[in-house]
């Protein structure tokens, strides 16, 4: 029962990482995207190829991080913090353009 | 592997937990990626080895563009989209033109001097089959494929990462290879080597692969900011030249004045394909695209002409720095310049990836196989998987090369009867590897994979006539000559497995290709 537990906790954590490491690094793409523009001054394309491909290389590190981090509750709680403040900013920025 | 060391021993575990868990989960997925990731290297020279109607001498001076307007008729009959011409170049000998039609994508090859359309029998060969195999799975529902490759990439560059961090002799092991001691070690060794070597090179293929996707992978960046307009943002990315369809009929002017005025534009410069949008609409155009083979970057010079009058209606030779990357990147990973040093590079290179992913799951099954409780259900699956992963699509591949020398030309759906024909061996072999003890199923399917390789050489001499002499003789048959060798080479090395699979001791009734 023990090992069944652990197993099922590792395979949440593991889940956990995957699909929240992927929505947290789709944040810092999305935050990346509209913030070049806005305060770099670089062509709204540019930015958009430049985070998208940047995405891949955050995936890998929230990845990495988070496979590490021993605290599943506190992880999930990390990425939706992330996750929460690059899309308010997202809306943020939008909202000052306008 | 790692045991626990003096620095940060938890992090180091944790990384070994990762190397091995997404190994032996993702590890075929992986080594199926690879192979036909490698395969498609070659995919154009595939291409002339399958359709033996496409062999033909290089043409001599411009091909005349008006003269393919059969095939432009049949793709506006077809209502198509577009329709695609590609130029011949140092790897196409012959003129193909493409469209999506009602039936799906319609690939056809013309002879340059003549416009007639050669007599291809139905096959999709390398760059129908084997090449989107590479990044799609052929699972078109909901891209599901594509989704898995993304997933197996990231798995990819997680396991380069983990790999370098538990390993700790990284350069000793460089020279490290022990064939004689046991299988185990001699694995080890060859996926450490492996790994080492071609550490940079996996590491950057498979970056560029999923960064060619970024768009699908990472929606999270264009939908904010072009409000979810994919075809602004291409637009605005690529400078790409679009305009509404009239849905009008309409016609075509002379492509080769259009293609004179691409001349004058850049004399330096080939043209290497030639696209018209909205086919027989009034509204259609026409865009030229110059070779970037000289280049890694993919991005050659675009002229966009009205079709119906050939007025020039914009151009582009510079992209900006950031898309010149982006291009970069694309152009390193699909290998469109042409230099056949670097080609041959990609290739040895490839394989090497698929040495280091099938040893990395032969030393877990090793490994696996050593312990008590080792060789439970669970275990029999990851067998199982492992050899159809491994020798089992090695025979469906060759398989599929086979039955394309065998089958008659007007049997109906011949195409897809040969990638069914892929399918059903890949899918036999792993029914075979469950149902046949380990050691036996790696030794039939390596003979298997022998006799397949040795009769696809036989059968294209004997119904092309063009034989491995014959091909070596003739430059525009080197491809063939080519591909011939690389199978009696494949051939030779899955005999020279065999062989030692079946001198090896049955002492634990299981064995690897590599037991000493």
């Amino acid at each position: 029962v023990a090992k069944e537990r652990t197993l099922a906790r590792v395979t949440a954590h593991i889940v956990l990482v995957v699909v929240g490491g992927y929505i947290g690094a789709s944040g810092i793409v999305a935050l990346l995207s509209v913030a070049l523009p806005a305060f770099a001054g670089m062509a709204r394309s540019d930015a958009v190829v430049l985070s998208s491909m940047s995405g891949f290389i955050f995936y890998l590190a929230l990845f990495l991080w988070g496979i590490a981090y021993r605290h599943s509750l506190r992880l999930a709680l990390w990425l939706f913090v992330l996750t929460g403040a690059c899309f308010s900013l997202v809306a943020v920025i939008h909202r000052v353009q306008v | 592997m790692a045991s626990s060391g003096e620095s940060d021993p938890s992090f180091r575990r944790v990384m070994n937990g990762v190397h091995t868990w997404t190994g032996v989960i993702l590890g075929m997925l992986l080594f199926a990626i690879f192979w036909t990731g490698t395969l498609a290297v070659f995919d154009k020279e595939i291409d002339q080895w399958m359709m033996p109607a496409i062999r033909l001498q290089r043409p001599v001076g411009n091909v005349v563009l008006d003269k393919q307007r059969a095939s432009y008729a049949a793709a506006v009959a077809d209502h198509a989209f577009t329709w695609n011409i590609v130029l011949p170049n140092d790897r196409l000998t012959v003129v193909q033109t493409l469209w999506y039609g009602m039936r799906g994508p319609e690939y056809h090859y013309d002879n340059p001097e003549t416009g007639e359309e050669l007599p291809v029998v139905g096959t999709l060969a390398g760059s129908g089959f084997l090449y989107p195999f590479h990044y799609s799975l052929q699972l078109r529902f909901l891209n599901l494929g594509i989704w898995l490759v993304g997933l197996a990439g990231m798995a990819m560059m997680a396991l380069c990462v983990s790999g370098v961090i538990i390993h700790r002799k990284i350069f000793a092991d460089f020279f490290t290879f022990r064939p004689q001691r046991t299988s185990k070690r001699a694995v080890l060794d060859l996926h450490n080597v492996a790994g080492v070597l071609g550490l940079p090179f996996h590491f950057v293929v498979t970056l560029s692969g999923l960064v060619i996707l970024y768009a699908l992978y990472f929606p999270s960046g264009w939908i904010p900011a072009y409000g979810g307009n994919l075809r602004a943002f291409n637009q605005e990315a690529f400078g790409s030249f679009a305009r509404a369809k009239a849905n009008q009929p309409g016609s075509v002017a002379s492509l080769d004045a259009m293609a004179s005025e691409v001349r004058r534009l850049w004399p330096d410069e080939k043209l290497a394909s030639v696209t018209i949008y909205y086919p027989g609409d009034a509204a259609a155009y026409v865009e030229f695209n110059t070779s970037s083979a000289g280049q890694v970057v993919n991005s050659g010079n675009t002229a966009v002409f009205d079709a119906a009058t050939g007025a020039l209606l914009s151009r582009r030779s510079k992209l900006s720095s950031v898309m010149t990357a982006y291009r970069f990147m694309f152009g390193l990973h699909i290998v469109q310049f042409h230099h056949w040093t670097l080609r041959w590079l990609y290739f040895v290179l490839g394989l090497a990836g698929c040495v280091l992913i099938g040893t990395g799951s032969l030393f877990w099954l090793e490994s696996r196989r050593r312990r008590p409780a080792g060789g439970g259900f669970g275990f029999r699956i990851v067998e199982a998987l492992t050899i159809a992963g491994i020798s089992g699509i090695i025979v469906a591949t060759f398989s599929f090369f086979l039955v394309n020398r065998l089958l008659p030309a007007a049997i109906p759906n011949r195409a897809s009867v040969e990638v069914w024909v892929f399918f059903s061996v890949w899918i036999a072999s792993l029914v075979h590897a469950w149902l046949r003890p380990s050691r036996i199923a790696w030794l039939e399917q390596s003979w298997s994979i022998a006799v397949t390789a040795l009769a696809a050489v036989l059968f294209n001499a004997v119904t092309t006539g063009d034989n491995l002499a014959r091909a070596l003789w003739h430059s525009h048959l080197h491809a063939i000559a080519g591909m011939d060798l690389l199978l009696l080479l494949g051939a030779a090395v899955a005999i020279f497995a065999a062989r030692r699979i079946a001198s090896s001791r049955v002492d634990d009734g299981a064995a690897t290709p590599f037991r000493g």
